[in-house]
C-alpha cells in the first residue's frame, strides 16, 4: 500500500517536471541570445516520460528533457537589429526568434495538470484505505 | 494448529484474500494513472470479475469440505491471480488492450481508469470493515466481557 502513494508521486512529479518545461518555454519565447550572449536563439525543451520499474509496476520516470533542435526558427525581418543576420547569410537581415507557440504549450499545460489532478485523486483513495487498514487494529 | 482455527474461522480467508486483491490491483490503477501522458504505454490490469469467480469457486468448495466454519481458502490459480504455497495471493498483469489509441500510441481511458480506482477502493473499504468485525468479535471473546 505504501508502493501506491510512491507511484502516485512519481506521477505528480513527472507532471510537475512537464509544467516546469512548459513555463520555461513561454518565458523563454522571445529570447534570442544565449547565455553567455552569443546569437542563438532558445530551443523549445520538451519532455519524455518513461515508465519506471521494469517487472513490478512502479509508476512514471522523466526519461530525459530534450531539446527541439529540429524546428525551424521563426523569422521576423528587422535589419536594423544589431542581430540581424549578416548580408552574405541566406537570411540576411532577419533575426531569429524561438518558435515556441504559446497555444500549443498552454494545452500542453492543462493536459499536465488534468493528469496532475488524476495523480492527486488517486493518491487520496490511497490515503483513505491506508487510514481504513489501520483501523482494523486501532 | 490452535491458532490456524482461529484465523481460518469463518469468513476470514475470504476477506484476507479479497483485501489482497484489491490492494495490489490498487497498485495497478495508481501505476496506470501515473502513465497517462507516457507514450506507447498500455495500460495493465487483472479482471475482477475472474477473481470473483474463482474466490466464489474457493469459497464453494471450502464449505462443501469443512461446513464453511473453518478449513484453508484454496484458491485455485489462474492466468492472472495466483495463490502460493503460504496463501498469499499474487497478480499477473496483463495489458488490457481497450481504450482509443491516441497519438503517442497510448491506450490510455481515464474516465473507466478512474472508475477502476473508486470501485476498488470500495471494496477494499468493505472487505476491511467486515474483517474489523471478525477481529472485534476476536477480541471480546478474548476479553471474556461484552
Amino acid at each position: 500500500m505504501y508502493g501506491s502513494l510512491d507511484i502516485s508521486v512519481s506521477g505528480m512529479i513527472a507532471q510537475r517536471t512537464r509544467m516546469d518545461v512548459v513555463a520555461a518555454n513561454l518565458a523563454n519565447r522571445d529570447t534570442i541570445l544565449d547565455a553567455v550572449g552569443n546569437p542563438s536563439e532558445f530551443k523549445r525543451r520538451f519532455v519524455t516520460l518513461a515508465p519506471a520499474g521494469r517487472d513490478v509496476p512502479q509508476g512514471v520516470r522523466v526519461h530525459s528533457i530534450e531539446v527541439d533542435a529540429d524546428s525551424e526558427p521563426r523569422k521576423v525581418w528587422d535589419p536594423t537589429n544589431p542581430y540581424a543576420k549578416p548580408s552574405d547569410h541566406p537570411d540576411a537581415g532577419y533575426v531569429y526568434y524561438p518558435n515556441i507557440d504559446p497555444v500549443t504549450e498552454e494545452i500542453n499545460a492543462m493536459e499536465a495538470m488534468r493528469s496532475y489532478e488524476a495523480n492527486v485523486s488517486a493518491a487520496d483513495a490511497t490515503k483513505s484505505m491506508l487510514a481504513q487498514a489501520l483501523r482494523l487494529i486501532a | 494448529m490452535f491458532i490456524a482455527q482461529v484465523t481460518n474461522a469463518d469468513s476470514l480467508p475470504s476477506l484476507q484474500a479479497t483485501i489482497q486483491f484489491a490492494a495490489q490491483r490498487h497498485a495497478l490503477i495508481t501505476h496506470n494513472i501515473a502513465n497517462l501522458n507516457t507514450p506507447n504505454y498500455e495500460p495493465v490490469d487483472v479482471d475482477p470479475r475472474s477473481f470473483q469467480r474463482q474466490l466464489g469457486e474457493a469459497i464453494d468448495r471450502r464449505r462443501t469440505r469443512f461446513g464453511g466454519h473453518r478449513g484453508d481458502l484454496n484458491i485455485t490459480s489462474s492466468r492472472e491471480v495466483a495463490q502460493d504455497g503460504r496463501g498469499r495471493l499474487q497478480l499477473r498483469p496483463r495489458a488490457s488492450g481497450q481504450g482509443i489509441l491516441y497519438h503517442d500510441r497510448n491506450n490510455r481511458d481515464l474516465e473507466r481508469t478512474m472508475q477502476d480506482l473508486v470501485e476498488n477502493a470500495g471494496v477494499f473499504r468493505v472487505a476491511t470493515e467486515l474483517l474489523r468485525s471478525r477481529v472485534d468479535i476476536l477480541n471480546t471473546a478474548i476479553r471474556e466481557r461484552l
